[in-house]
């Protein structure tokens, strides 16, 4: 028991420590220390981007929407008030840029899914460039997993933005609703909505499916 | 009995149905509800296969979440260092502005901040030529202009009519003493191309018009990239636009190799590059290649560098010889980029370490 409780405190003092250490960061970033401004740049410039290619789809709109977030954190930086957390704030202005990209964008499946033309007139999708990553996978598993893929896509498209940030920012990012309101500005019980419908969606159009 | 038990269970399972989603996605609930919900699931065959589907669910979609791949990322690092080097450059001018009208009041106020928008065009438009005492006169007017120096590429000659694809002024003008203050592409129906206006700014106003075939748009913009501290960045990026309609002409390929070996502005860098890319296949351009992923500081001309190395070598263009392979060997050992490190260490692995 009081092993638990030591460990308890330890962990709660080295997160105290964590935020400390990152007001600094922000605090010389602020006035003007370049790399401090870097550093907070490295520390969360892979999850922006993983949540900016897994709400737009498209690698050059994640690269948009990944340099006009850090921008317009790098610009507004001086009216940061340390109100919330500077991940918050950061995943904040992530999700309107990246909303904003979904808006402009017409809503045609080409556009969800774009499609290249190879040397033989074939074409392939946008989950054909992605890296196989199992060291296990066969040709047909392969071609199961881009069809799976493929019908993933699909079923995201269905989604509202709203509702496909929600949910890629609690089971992607694993925020709190509580937390992604607060980022959303809007409150736990419309967040909590948006996630019940995004599943309901994905499961309608998933139904049958069975991880491998 | 059973049936009594199960319309319970169903009753039940009615309430805890949409707090399946919070369990499955885990951290949702509080300590009652998590342990309610434990116990309902141990009693309830039912609710238990939809937590199974749910859970499901989540992996499938687990599984083909993408990643980013390192590439990318560094691709896009890079891509925003460039982008900050530039706002700290335009800082300067902003934070002047800033301090005169400060955005925070301008910001919630948008009808007042377009209404003054509006105001100051109109008053600088209105006034200004009068205050700095320059009176605009209309570009046929003719004066008389300083002899033109030997040099043909820096003297524009003056025609007596227009013809049908261009159109400049009846003054001669040397581009040693004149500025280019604008670039204007009028784009064209169907395949004919564009047509060109460029703005020159030298004892009056002159105003050349053509199309980029036009030998005299070529000769003021292939000016403007070989004298590129004179000119602004934007007129510079719209000429390196322009001449990549002309990127076969050898000329046209030497100012775009020159620009992306001198220019200041690593964006005019990038453009020059891309557009020699789709150059017919000469050694300048493999050359110029090589030497911006060998020398040039700025990481994002060297990431664009590796890329159309890699493209041209794929398609044939620029053969994969000892010295391309001695300038990858060196990237993979010692860029400091890590996706040049990387870029240059698949293109050995895929065209061969010789």
């Amino acid at each position: 028991m009081a092993m638990s409780v030591a460990l308890e405190a330890d962990a709660r003092q080295a997160a105290a420590d964590k935020r400390s250490e990152e007001h600094s960061l922000v605090r010389n970033a602020q006035a003007g220390d370049r790399l401090a401004f870097e550093e907070l740049v490295r520390r969360y410039d892979r999850d922006v981007l993983r949540l900016a290619l897994n709400l737009v789809h498209k690698q050059e709109d994640a690269r948009d929407v990944y340099q006009e977030s850090f921008l317009r954190v790098y610009r507004n930086l001086h009216r940061f008030r340390f109100e919330c957390s500077f991940y918050t704030w950061l995943y904040r202005i992530t999700t309107n840029v990246a909303l904003d990209h979904l808006r402009r964008r017409t809503s045609h499946r080409e556009d969800q899914a774009p499609v290249l033309e190879d040397a033989e007139g074939g074409t392939h999708d946008f989950f054909d460039r992605q890296p196989e990553t199992s060291a296990s996978s066969n040709p047909e598993k392969q071609v199961l997993g881009q069809e799976l893929g493929a019908k993933i896509q699909e079923a995201m498209t269905r989604l509202s933005p709203r509702e496909r940030t929600v949910f890629e920012m609690k089971h992607y990012l694993g925020l709190r609703l509580r937390a992604i309101g607060d980022l959303l500005g809007t409150s736990e019980e419309t967040v909590k909505n948006s996630l019940f419908r995004a599943t309901r969606k994905l499961r309608e159009s998933l139904d049958g499916m069975r991880a491998k | 009995m059973n049936l009594d038990k199960d319309a319970m269970t169903n009753e039940q399972c009615s309430q805890w149905q949409p707090l399946l989603v919070l369990f499955a996605a885990g951290e949702e609930l509080d300590v009652v509800q998590e342990s309610e919900m434990a116990g309902h699931l141990a009693n309830c065959s039912y609710c238990r296969s939809a937590l199974d589907s749910e859970r499901d669910l989540l992996a499938i979609l687990g599984e083909h979440r993408v990643e980013p791949d390192a590439g990318l990322l560094a691709s896009c690092r890079a891509s925003l260092v460039d982008a900050l080097d530039r706002e700290e450059e335009g800082g300067w001018l902003r934070r002047k502005i800033g301090t005169l009208l400060p955005a925070d009041w301008m910001s919630p106020r948008p009808a007042w901040s377009a209404a003054l928008l509006v105001m100051i065009g109109f008053s600088v438009g209105m006034f200004g030529p009068r205050f700095l005492r320059r009176p605009v006169t209309p570009p046929s007017i003719a004066k008389s202009a300083p002899e033109p120096l030997g040099d043909p590429s820096s003297v524009l000659e003056s025609v007596a009519a227009p013809s049908p694809s261009s159109s400049i002024s009846s003054d001669k003008f040397d581009l040693h003493t004149a500025d280019v203050a604008g670039i204007n592409v009028f784009h064209a129906e169907g395949n004919d191309p564009p047509q060109v206006e460029l703005q020159i700014r030298t004892q009056q106003p002159v105003t050349v018009r053509g199309t980029i075939d036009d030998d005299n748009v070529k000769s003021v913009l292939l000016y403007v990239l070989r004298n590129n501290r004179r000119f602004g960045s934007e007129v510079r990026l719209n000429a390196v636009d322009l001449l990549r309609a002309r990127s076969s002409d050898p000329e046209v390929r030497s100012a775009l190799s020159q620009a992306v070996d001198t220019d200041r502005d690593p964006e005019v860098r990038l453009k020059a590059l891309d557009a020699l890319d789709g150059a017919a296949p000469q050694d300048m351009v493999r050359n110029t290649l090589l030497e911006a992923l060998e020398d040039n500081e700025n990481s994002g001309v060297r990431v664009e560098a590796i890329d159309s190395l890699r493209r041209m070598v794929q398609s044939g263009q620029i053969p994969y010889d000892d010295g391309l392979l001695a300038v990858l060997r060196d990237r993979m050992d010692h860029d400091s980029n890590p996706y040049i490190r990387i870029q240059s260490a698949a293109a050995i692995r895929d065209f061969g370490s010789r």
